[in-house]
């Protein structure tokens, strides 16, 4: 009995550990995160809450009286409206074109500098490491007075136009994203490119036909990432579109919304917040954990 | 298929390939996108040479032969397929933007200097038109050519009875034989006259007739009266100077203005390479220095305190969760990442209502009223508070990343070695870390140097400091944007993109730093 006991004894001091051990161990992490998790979170769940509370501005708390859906009635159907829909659609086309373009240009860069071999290379590496450093918001005033300019000879292309504000954020993302590409190219094995060829694929099957699809999920993340980022681009987007209501994103429209007063507009405008955030936030949650790795790959990578 | 081609194809073999039929399809549809691109830009570079913008037709044109070269020739220029489309791009939207930055910040452009030389001269020749005392004054007869819907002409008499006939194209001397009556009213051969109820009807065109003459132009006044209108400006092309004629004041060419003597402008100006006056007014303008600095060292202070603390809350909290006993740790972690998935426009916006000093929920949940983006101080400490928030989860996932990273096995020998919690941290954990994310630091400093979102929307850079553009929350690039685009006292592009170049080098010198950074980093962990 003794001997039987002795294990079972040892083994139920272990799971019962005192109070003072769990919370050295454990316990006192909780007691850091519980707080930290509400500095992340009040803020988000005061929108959410706004967004369905019928109480105003200066009366609304984080928990909602009564839950209603009066401010999206507001937003998208009493008379004279913002144009909100317009705004979503706008920032979809912008969104979606702009990374599709950037990610099949950049590839297509990626894939000389990664796998041909011509004179310049070189160069055009270290001048597209030099561009890329400068982020071309930088340059608004320059981009805007040139806009003006293609406006007088182009109006679809210059201010006031979608099509120009994507031509401008392409500009602004080639350059970091051919580098990116181009270090994942890198480590996709030559020896398949050289299979291909001696099997005669010419260059452009070869980048269409293994480069690109061994690339894909890279390609789809950075694709995703850029998205994600001009979905929230403000500056460029409200100087290149212009004060017309219509051609703004939702990025520009909201907050051009909001700006005028908040008293009168905090619950149509959380409500339009919600649905803006609502595609970026399921990618996100989708890429998280190729962000992590990605982050940390670049921060790593020897 | 021959086996031994396919292994081995000598050169200039041409091997028949499998899918040289798509090929075929793949040439189709690379001709049929060549010949629209072609037509689009040689239309485009007509458009462009119709309004005078050479450089840029030149530049289309030169485009559009590498383009060409590069996927038609026989001569086959491999690399170039690939890199030519997202060179364009580069060069017309990253590249050039830049060029023209420094560009615009050597001119005056902007309210006041919008126009060309050409068209400012106008104007300003134009504007001068106006009556004076001596002013000539006619009797008016109002014409039409052939009936009374023809084109109108004045036939006018001058004070000492000397008839002309008015139009558009000036004035033309009349001989009195030439008169002829018509009922009440007089006309000459070719035209009737008009009573004042046919004038009424078309008296819109009747008040912008305007015959020009030497000295200015005349105007109706009324239906049977006209007057000389003097133009008191007139532009002097071989000297290059604006003469008032009334005064005679002379005015000369200054910076883009007409500028008289006693330093008076004329308005409009008109946009004008100015050397390098806006940068000299910066350096040598104690006010102008003044405020550029006081937004700068604010630039600095708000980049760098936003990183350390972001920092310092990410890896405090990475530190917490990393320990594998913990549990809930992924609810924890997917929940304090939120702020960073959540699009920045928003999140700025919502932490402005928070903060407000009156309705906010931050003062009502506390019962205070702070005014926390109002006074001397609060207002950084806000901008801080919501940028920690902002930032941390960023870095709190790299440095999670960057924890697990590092080998467990450091650690233990640290242990066997009796060192203590914080020894650990010190001498093992934090160096690693900041090794493996100091890059990722460098580029975060660099984001918030130029971070306009946050700024422009949680306070548009108030509160604003009397006599001056920049408020001063403001950092240099919603500086920038608002000398440019902020209306109130107009937009002043040339100063606007003099800033911006200033922030290209202070962004130049940030990367240059982090490149001799990480080499040197990556020198230490080897």
């Amino acid at each position: 009995m003794t001997e039987s006991a002795s294990p079972r004894t040892a083994a139920r001091t272990a799971n019962r550990r005192p109070a003072m051990q769990v919370f050295r161990d454990t316990g006192w992490r909780h007691a850091v995160a519980i707080p930290a998790l509400l500095f992340a979170v009040l803020p988000v769940l005061w929108v959410i809450s706004a967004a369905f509370s019928g109480s105003s501005f200066s009366s609304q708390g984080l928990i909602p009286k009564e839950v209603t859906l009066d401010n999206f009635r507001e937003l998208m159907t009493v008379p004279n409206h913002p144009p909100f829909w317009r705004w979503f659609f706008n920032s979809m086309l912008v969104g979606v074109i702009t990374s599709g373009l950037t990610v099949f240009l950049a590839a297509l860069a990626a894939y000389a500098f990664s796998r041909l071999r011509f004179a310049g290379r070189r160069a055009g590496l270290l001048s597209l490491l030099l561009i890329q450093m400068f982020p071309n918001l930088l340059a608004v005033v320059a981009i805007y007075l040139f806009m003006i300019r293609i406006k007088t000879m182009f109006p679809a292309l210059g201010v006031g136009s979608l099509w120009g504000l994507i031509l401008v954020y392409l500009g602004g993302a080639l350059g970091v994203n051919t580098y990116l590409i181009k270090g994942f190219f890198d480590t996709i094995p030559i020896e398949l490119d050289e299979a291909a060829k001696i099997d005669g694929a010419t260059h452009a099957q070869t980048f269409f036909r293994v480069v690109l699809p061994l690339g894909a999920p890279v390609l789809a993340v950075i694709a995703l990432l850029s998205f994600i980022t001009s979905q929230a681009e403000f500056i460029l987007a409200d100087v290149v579109l212009g004060p017309d209501d219509n051609k703004r994103t939702m990025a520009v429209g909201l907050s051009r919304y909001i700006l005028i007063g908040f008293d009168s507009r905090w619950g149509p405008f959380a409500a339009g917040s919600l649905i803006g955030a609502f595609p970026v936030v399921i990618l996100f949650l989708f890429l998280q954990r190729f962000i992590v790795s990605g982050l940390t790959a670049g921060a790593v990578k020897s | 298929m021959n086996d031994d081609h396919v292994v081995a194809p000598g050169r200039g073999t041409r091997v028949p390939r499998p899918g040289r039929v798509s090929l075929t399809t793949a040439l189709v549809v690379k001709l049929g996108v060549l010949v629209v691109l072609n037509g689009l830009v040689l239309a485009g570079i007509q458009r462009m040479l119709a309004n005078d913008e050479v450089a840029m037709a030149v530049f289309s044109g030169l485009a559009l032969l590498v383009i060409d070269g590069v996927y038609l020739s026989e001569r086959r220029f491999v690399p170039g397929k690939y890199l030519v489309p997202g060179t364009i791009f580069l060069v017309i939207f990253a590249l050039y933007p830049v060029l023209y930055t420094v560009y615009i910040s050597t001119t005056n452009y902007g309210t006041g200097n919008n126009l060309d030389r050409a068209t400012a001269i106008a104007q300003l020749e134009a504007q001068s038109v106006a009556s004076s005392d001596g002013a000539i004054r006619y009797e008016l007869q109002i014409l039409a050519q052939g009936d009374v819907d023809g084109p109108l002409a004045f036939l006018l008499t001058d004070p000492n009875g000397n008839r002309f006939l008015g139009t558009d194209a000036g004035l033309e001397p009349l001989d009195p034989s030439q008169i002829i009556a018509d009922g009440r009213r007089e006309t000459i051969a070719g035209y009737v006259a008009l009573n004042t109820g046919e004038a009424q009807d078309r008296v819109d065109e009747v008040t912008s007739i305007a015959v020009p003459t030497d000295q200015g132009e005349v105007v109706n006044d009324g239906f049977r009266a006209a007057f000389a209108k003097l133009q008191r400006l007139q532009y002097d092309s071989a000297t290059n100077t604006m003469r008032d004629v009334v005064d005679g004041t002379e005015y000369t060419v200054e910076s883009g203005y007409f500028v008289a003597p006693d330093g008076t402008r004329l308005l409009p100006g008109w946009r004008a390479n100015v050397g390098l006056d806006n940068y000299q007014r910066l350096i040598s303008t104690s006010s102008v220095r003044g405020e550029f600095l006081r937004v700068f060292v604010w630039t600095l202070v708000f980049s760098i305190m936003s990183v350390v603390l972001s920092f310092a809350l990410g890896m405090f909290l990475a530190l917490v969760f990393n320990n594998p006993k913990m549990r809930a740790q992924k609810l924890y972690r997917s929940l304090i990442i939120i702020p960073y998935a959540l699009p920045s426009f928003m999140t700025a916006l919502v932490w402005k209502g928070m903060l407000n000093t009156q309705f906010g929920i931050v003062n009502r949940m506390l019962g205070v009223s702070i005014p926390w983006l109002d006074g001397q101080w609060m207002p950084y400490v806000s901008i801080l508070l919501v940028n920690t928030w902002l930032g941390y989860p960023y870095m709190f996932l790299i440095c999670t990343g960057a924890l697990q990273s590092i080998p467990g096995d450091l650690n233990e020998a640290a242990i066997v070695d009796g060192a203590s919690g914080v020894a650990r941290f010190r001498r093992v954990t934090f160096p690693l870390l900041l090794i493996a994310v100091a890059p990722l630091l460098v580029a975060s400093f660099a984001f918030n140097f130029n971070n306009f979102n946050l700024i422009y929307l949680l306070t548009e850079g108030k509160p604003s400091v009397l006599g001056s553009n920049a408020g001063r929350t403001d950092i240099l690039i919603s500086f920038t944007y608002k000398l440019a685009f902020g209306g109130g006292r107009g937009a002043d592009y040339g100063y606007a993109a003099t800033i911006s170049f200033i922030i290209f080098m202070i962004v130049a010198g940030i990367s240059a730093f982090s490149f001799r950074f990480t080499r040197r980093l990556e020198e230490i962990r080897r």
